[in-house]
C-alpha cells in the first residue's frame, strides 16, 4: 500500500465511521448497555429504557467532520506542501469540530438530568414520605432554573429526597469521535511538515515511537476480533439487535467499552494508577533483564528461573538473619539480585566455557526453577533413606572434587583429556552412590521437615521479619489497612513529595542547557527544588488533603526506576559498559578491540539475572503476593511479559520503564474488564502482549519510510552515520532478499 | 512381576518419546531448512487445544451417539492448526526477516494467553476443556497398547530420513539450510523450501500437540506440552539434526520422564526434584558433555 492511498483510506474510514459508528455514550448502565449517540441525530437505546433528547448542533458537526475526512482524501492527490497545508486544516476541522460536538453533547446530557431532577422532585412533592419536606422541594423546583446539577441535587437532599444514581451516567466519546479527534490530531501533527524545522522533529519523534504505536494499534485491531468473538452485545429487555445497523452499532460499542475500560481505571483515578504502578512493577526489573541481555547480544529468556531464585535469596534472608532492619533489608535485597545473578550467570558461563545455546539453556533452568520452589516450599516431602545418603555423600564428595581442581597441576591433568576425566569422574560418583544406598535400601522412607517452609498445607514460607519488610504506600501515610480499610482521607505534605522530582528534573534541565560540570548540575537541582517547594508552600500544597486508596504498592517501584537509571549510566556512562555493547554488535570487533567476549558473556547475563532477580523486592519483600512472604503463587510469567517490555521499550531504560507501566495499565485494566465482562478474562491482555512481541518483531512489514524516517533523511544526505547499536531482532535488510 | 513392572516402564516411556519425537522431527525439517523454530512449544499447545476442541464439537452435534471418527478428525485440525501457527512463523521470520527466536517466542507467549481466552469462550473455564466421550481406538497386546499416534511417531521416523535424504525435495532442503545463497544460485526458490519446511513442522508439532490433548488423555490442560517442546529442540540438537540421532535422543528422554514419573509415585524421592531432571539432563547434553553437535551452517540467519 502506498502513501497515498493509505491516506485516502484512513479518510474515507473516518467518513464511514461518522455514518455507521457510535459517536457519543449518552448513557450507560451496570452491566455496559449503553444509549448512543450517532450523528447526527440518531439515538440507538441498548439499555430499552433511556428516554431520548434532542442534541442541538450535531448536524453542523457532522457537516464539518465530513469536509475535514473530505480534505484528507483529496490531499492524497495534492503533492509537496500544500499537502501538508491540507493536513493542517483537516486537523483543525475535526479537532474543533469534535470538541465543540461534545460540548454540546455534555450540555445536552446536563439539561436532560435537570429535567429528570425535576421531574423526581415533582413526584415526591405530589406524595411525600415523612422525611421530605415538600415547602423545601417546592423552592427547589421554583430555583431550579438558576441551579447547576449538583447544586440541584445537593439540595434535593438537603429537603430530604435523595437521589442516588443519576440518569445519563457514563457520558463520553464513542468510536466515531475518537477516531475523528485522534485522526485530527494526527494530521495537524504531520501537517507540521510544511515548515522545515518542525519537520526535522516530527521525522525524529515518528523514529522513535511508528514501530511500536503501530504494534500496539495492530496488536489491538487484532484482539479487537477475538473480543467480539467472545462478548455478545449486552442489551436490556426487549431490545432487539435485527437490524443490521442496530446490530453493528452494539458491536462497535462493545470493542469500545472494551477498551476504554482497559485504560480508564487506571488513568481515571489514583486508585487505579497505583494499581496500574504495581504490575508495572515487577515488569520494569524483568523488561531491563531482558533488554540489558539484548543489548549484550544475549536473548534472556530466563527471567522467570532468575525470579524464582531471586525470591528464594530474598526470603532466606528476611525470614532467618538477625539484626536491625536497616541491615536486614538492604542484605535481603542485595541477595535478591546475588541469586538471581548466579542463576543468569550460569548460562552465561555454560555459552562461554562450552558454547551451549543460552536460549535452551535459560528455559530448561526456568523449569528446574520452578521445580526447586516447588521443593522449597512442599509439607514434609519424603525421601527413601538411599537417596538422603546419596545426597549426604554428594555433599561431601562435590566440594572435594572443586577443591581438587582449583589446584592448578590436578586441573591441567584433568584438562588433558576433558572427556576421560570427565568419565572417570562420573563413574567414580556412581560407584560411590551404590555403596552408600545399597546398605539402607531396606529401611523406611524418611519425612524431611524443610527449614523454609511455613507449617501447614499451604506452599509459603514463613513470613518476613519486621525490619526486612519494604513499606506499602498507605503505610507511608500512617495508615494500618487493617484497623481502618477502605480510602483513608489523610493531609499530606505534597510539597515535600513532590519537591524532589522537581529537583531531579532540575539536574536534567541542567544538563540539556548545557552546564557540564556536576556540581552545578547537582545545585542547579537542588536550588530549583527548593524554589519549587517554597512556590507549592506559597499556594498552600504543604497541608492537602489526599484520599489515599486502600493499594499494596510498595516502595520497590522505586527500586525499579533506580535500576533503570542504573543501567542507562552502566552502558552509556562507562568504559566497561561500553565494552559490554561492543561485544552485543559485534563480539569479533570488540574482541579485536580488546574486550574478553567469555567474560562480557557471563558477566552480561549475569546483571541481566540479577535485574529479574530484583523483582524479590516486590513480591516477597514488598509483599505484593497479600502477605510478607515467599509464596508458591509468585506470578513468573511476568519473566515473560519482560521480552514484550524490552522489545517494545527498544532496550532502552527509559523506553522500558513506559512499557512497562503502559502494559501495567493494561493489565490492570484486564482485571477490571473481567468485572465487567463476564466473557472476558485477563488473558485478553497476555493475548495483547503477545501480538506486540509478534508485531515487532515482524516489523519489517512497516515501509522503511515509516518505520524509521530518519535514517532515510541520513542516507539521503548520503552520510554513513547509522544507529550505533540495533538492538537484535532488527530485521537484517539484504539486497537480495 | 518383575517383568511386567519392567515392560509397563518400557510400554511409558515409549508413550513419553512419542509428543517429543513428533516436535523434534518437526523440528528437524525447519531447522534444516535454516530457520529456528523456537515455536515447537506453542505449536504443540495450539496443537492439542485444536484437537481436543474440534474433537469436543464434533461429538457433542451427535449427543448419545458414538461417533468412532470424531477423534480423527481432531487430529487432523491438530495438523492444520500446527501449520497455520508455523506459517505465522515462517512469515515474520522469512518473509520480514524477523530475529526467528522473538518471532517464536512470540508465538509460545500467544499459546499461553489464546488457550485460555478460547477456553472462556467455550467452556467457562481459562485452563481446562470439556472431556471427550469417543477416544482413539488403542492398538496392541498387553501393556503395549498404544494409540495409532504412536505407531505413527516412529513410523515417521525412517519416512522422515527417505524424504530428507533421498529426495529432491530433502536435497533442498539440507542446501537451503547449509548455504543458501548458492542454492538460490542454482534456482532453487530458498524462500519456497523454507516456508514449505516450516509449514511441514508445524504439521508435524500439531501431531505431538494431538497425541498430548487426546491420544494420551481426554481434554486440554493449560500449558500441558510442559516444556516438551524445549526438550524435543534440545533433542534436536543431542540428536545432531539427523533422523535417526533424534529418535535416540527422544527415546533417552522419553525414558528419562518414564522413569522419574514411576520414581515420583514412590517414597524415593519428592516429585517436584523428580520432574526437574530431564531438564537437567538436557542441559549436561546441551554444555557438550555427550558429543559436540554441529548445527546447519545457516540456522537462524534470515535470506
Amino acid at each position: 500500500m502506498n502513501e497515498r492511498s493509505a491516506i485516502a483510506s484512513l479518510g474515507v474510514l473516518g467518513i464511514l465511521s461518522l455514518i455507521f459508528a457510535p459517536w457519543a455514550v449518552v448513557n450507560r448502565e451496570i452491566g455496559a448497555r449503553g444509549t448512543l449517540l450517532l450523528l447526527p441525530d440518531r439515538i440507538f437505546d441498548f439499555t430499552g429504557r433511556t428516554a431520548p433528547f434532542d442534541v442541538q448542533g450535531m448536524l453542523l458537526v457532522l457537516i464539518l467532520s465530513l469536509a475535514g475526512f473530505g480534505l484528507l482524501v483529496g490531499s492524497a492527490f495534492i503533492a509537496g506542501r500544500s499537502r501538508y497545508l491540507t493536513w493542517l486544516a483537516a486537523g483543525a476541522l475535526l479537532v474543533v469540530a469534535t470538541l465543540w460536538g461534545f460540548q454540546q453533547v455534555g450540555a445536552a446530557v446536563d439539561q436532560a438530568r435537570i429535567e429528570v431532577v425535576t421531574a423526581t422532585v415533582r413526584d415526591a412533592m405530589e406524595d411525600p414520605t415523612p422525611r421530605q419536606d415538600p415547602q423545601a422541594l417546592a423552592a427547589l423546583l421554583e430555583e431550579m432554573d438558576e441551579l447547576t446539577l449538583n447544586e440541584a441535587v445537593a439540595a434535593a437532599g438537603e429537603a430530604g429526597l435523595r437521589i442516588r444514581r443519576l440518569p445519563y451516567s457514563g457520558v463520553g466519546m464513542s468510536l466515531a469521535a475518537a477516531l475523528a479527534m485522534g485522526i485530527g490530531i494526527l494530521s495537524l501533527f504531520f501537517g507540521l511538515r510544511a515548515f522545515p524545522r518542525a519537520s526535522r522533529a516530527v521525522d525524529r519523534f515518528v523514529g522513535a515511537a511508528a514501530v511500536p504505536a503501530i504494534s500496539i494499534i495492530l496488536a489491538l485491531l487484532a484482539s479487537g476480533v477475538v473480543i467480539l468473538l467472545l462478548q455478545e452485545t449486552p442489551v436490556g429487555s426487549g431490545v432487539s439487535l435485527d437490524d443490521p445497523l442496530t446490530w453493528l452499532v452494539g458491536r462497535l460499542d462493545t470493542l469500545w467499552f472494551a477498551y476504554t475500560t482497559l485504560f480508564s481505571d487506571s488513568l481515571g483515578s489514583v486508585g487505579g494508577f497505583m494499581e496500574s504502578l504495581k504490575f508495572a512493577t515487577p515488569l520494569i526489573f524483568t523488561g531491563l533483564s531482558v533488554a540489558f541481555g539484548f543489548r549484550v547480544g544475549l536473548f534472556n529468556i530466563g527471567a522467570p528461573g532468575q525470579m524464582v531464585l531471586g525470591a528464594i535469596g530474598a526470603a532466606a534472608v528476611g525470614v532467618y538473619l538477625p539484626g536491625p532492619g536497616f541491615i536486614v533489608l538492604p542484605l535481603a535485597v542485595v541477595a535478591a539480585a546475588v541469586m538471581g545473578g548466579l542463576w543468569g550467570a550460569l548460562p552465561g558461563w555454560l555459552k562461554a566455557r562450552f558454547g551451549a545455546n543460552e536460549v535452551i539453556n535459560t528455559i530448561l533452568l526456568n523449569y528446574i526453577a520452578a521445580s526447586m520452589l516447588l521443593f522449597l516450599l512442599t509439607d514434609r516431602p519424603t525421601f527413601a533413606a538411599a537417596a538422603i545418603e546419596i545426597f549426604r555423600m554428594l555433599a561431601v564428595a562435590i566440594p572435594i572434587i572443586v577443591v581438587l581442581l582449583l589446584i592448578p597441576q590436578i586441573r591441567r591433568l584433568a584438562m588433558r583429556a576433558p572427556r576421560v576425566s570427565f568419565a572417570v569422574v562420573g563413574i567414580a560418583l556412581l560407584v560411590a552412590m551404590v555403596a552408600v544406598a545399597v546398605p539402607v535400601a531396606a529401611d523406611p522412607a524418611v519425612e524431611v521437615r524443610m527449614p523454609f517452609k511455613a507449617p501447614g498445607f499451604e506452599p509459603k514460607s514463613y513470613p518476613l521479619q519486621e525490619g526486612a519488610r519494604i513499606a506499602q504506600v498507605p503505610a507511608l501515610f500512617g495508615i494500618d489497612l487493617q484497623q481502618s480499610p477502605g480510602v483513608n482521607v489523610v493531609p499530606t505534605n505534597l510539597a515535600l513529595l513532590l519537591a524532589p522530582v522537581v529537583a531531579l528534573l532540575g539536574v536534567w534541565l541542567a544538563k540539556a542547557v548545557g552546564i557540564v560540570r556536576w556540581p552545578w548540575r547537582i545545585a542547579a537541582g537542588l536550588g530549583l527544588g527548593v524554589v519549587s517547594f517554597l512556590v507549592m508552600a506559597l499556594f498552600g500544597l504543604t497541608d492537602v488533603d489526599f484520599a489515599v486508596p486502600p493499594t499494596n504498592l510498595n516502595l520497590s517501584f522505586l527500586i525499579a526506576i533506580a535500576m533503570a537509571v542504573f543501567m542507562q549510566v552502566l552502558l552509556w556512562q562507562t568504559k566497561w559498559g561500553y565494552n559490554l555493547r561492543a561485544v552485543g554488535v559485534s563480539p569479533k570487533a570488540a574482541e579485536y578491540g580488546g574486550a574478553s567476549i567469555g567474560g562480557s558473556v557471563i558477566a552480561g547475563m549475569a546483571i541481566a539475572g540479577a535485574f529479574a532477580g530484583l523483582t524479590a523486592t516486590h513480591y516477597v519483600l514488598g509483599g505484593a503476593l497479600d502477605e510478607y512472604a515467599l509464596r508458591q503463587s509468585l506470578p513468573t510469567n511476568d519473566g515473560f511479559d519482560g521480552i514484550a517490555v524490552a522489545l517494545l521499550g527498544a532496550n532502552n531504560p527509559l523506553g522500558v520503564v513506559l512499557a512497562a507501566f503502559l502494559f501495567g495499565v493494561l493489565k490492570n485494566g484486564g482485571a477490571v474488564l473481567n468485572i465487567t465482562y463476564a466473557g472476558l478474562t485477563r488473558d485478553v491482555v497476555t493475548m495483547i502482549l503477545a501480538l506486540v512481541v509478534l508485531f515487532i518483531a515482524a516489523r519489517g512489514f512497516l515501509p522503511e519510510r515509516i518505520a524509521n524516517p530518519l535514517r532515510r533523511r541520513q542516507e539521503e544526505q548520503a552520510s554513513e552515520l547509522r544507529e550505533p547499536l540495533d538492538p537484535p531482532g532488527k530485521p537484517v535488510r539484504t539486497e537480495e532478499g | 512381576m518383575e517383568s511386567i513392572v519392567l515392560l509397563t516402564l518400557v510400554a511409558s516411556a515409549l508413550r513419553a518419546t512419542t509428543p517429543l519425537l513428533f516436535a523434534a522431527l518437526g523440528g528437524l525439517f525447519s531447522e534444516r531448512s535454516g530457520i529456528v523454530n523456537i515455536a515447537l512449544e506453542g505449536i504443540l499447545l495450539f496443537g492439542a487445544l485444536a484437537a481436543a476442541v474440534t474433537a469436543y464439537l464434533v461429538e457433542s452435534q451427535f449427543p448419545g451417539q458414538p461417533v468412532p471418527w470424531a477423534p480423527w478428525l481432531g487430529v487432523l485440525a491438530a495438523m492444520l492448526t500446527g501449520g497455520l501457527i508455523a506459517w505465522i512463523h515462517a512469515v515474520v521470520s522469512i518473509r520480514y526477516k524477523a530475529d526467528q527466536i522473538i518471532s517464536g517466542t512470540a508465538i509460545n507467549l500467544m499459546a499461553v494467553g489464546i488457550p485460555a481466552v478460547i477456553l472462556m469462550g467455550l467452556f467457562d473455564n481459562s485452563t481446562n476443556s470439556a472431556g471427550i466421550r469417543n477416544r482413539l481406538p488403542q492398538w496392541g497386546e498387553g501393556v503395549f497398547q498404544f494409540s495409532p499416534l504412536v505407531y505413527l511417531a516412529f513410523l515417521l521416523v525412517p519416512i522422515v530420513w527417505f524424504v530428507l535424504f533421498r529426495t529432491p525435495f530433502g536435497l533442498r532442503i539440507r542446501a537451503v539450510g547449509e548455504h543458501p545463497h548458492a542454492a538460490g544460485s542454482v534456482g532453487i526458490s530458498v524462500q519456497r523450501v523454507r516456508y514449505t519446511a516450516v509449514i511441514l513442522s508445524g504439521v508435524l508439532g500439531g501431531l505431538g500437540g494431538a497425541y498430548l490433548s487426546i491420544g494420551n488423555f481426554n481434554h486440554f490442560v493449560a500449558e500441558m506440552a510442559a516444556g516438551r517442546g524445549f526438550i524435543a529442540l534440545a533433542a534436536l540438537i543431542f540428536g545432531k539434526w539427523h533422523p535417526l540421532g533424534v529418535l535416540g535422543a527422544t527415546l533417552l528422554f522419553g525414558a528419562f520422564e518414564a522413569v522419574a514419573t514411576s520414581l515420583g509415585g514412590g517414597n524415593i524421592l519428592p516429585p517436584s526434584l523428580v520432574e526437574s531432571i530431564p531438564f537437567l539432563l538436557t542441559m549436561a547434553v546441551l554444555a557438550g558433555f555427550i558429543g559436540r553437535a554441529v548445527a546447519p551452517k545457516a540456522l537462524g540467519d534470515p535470506y
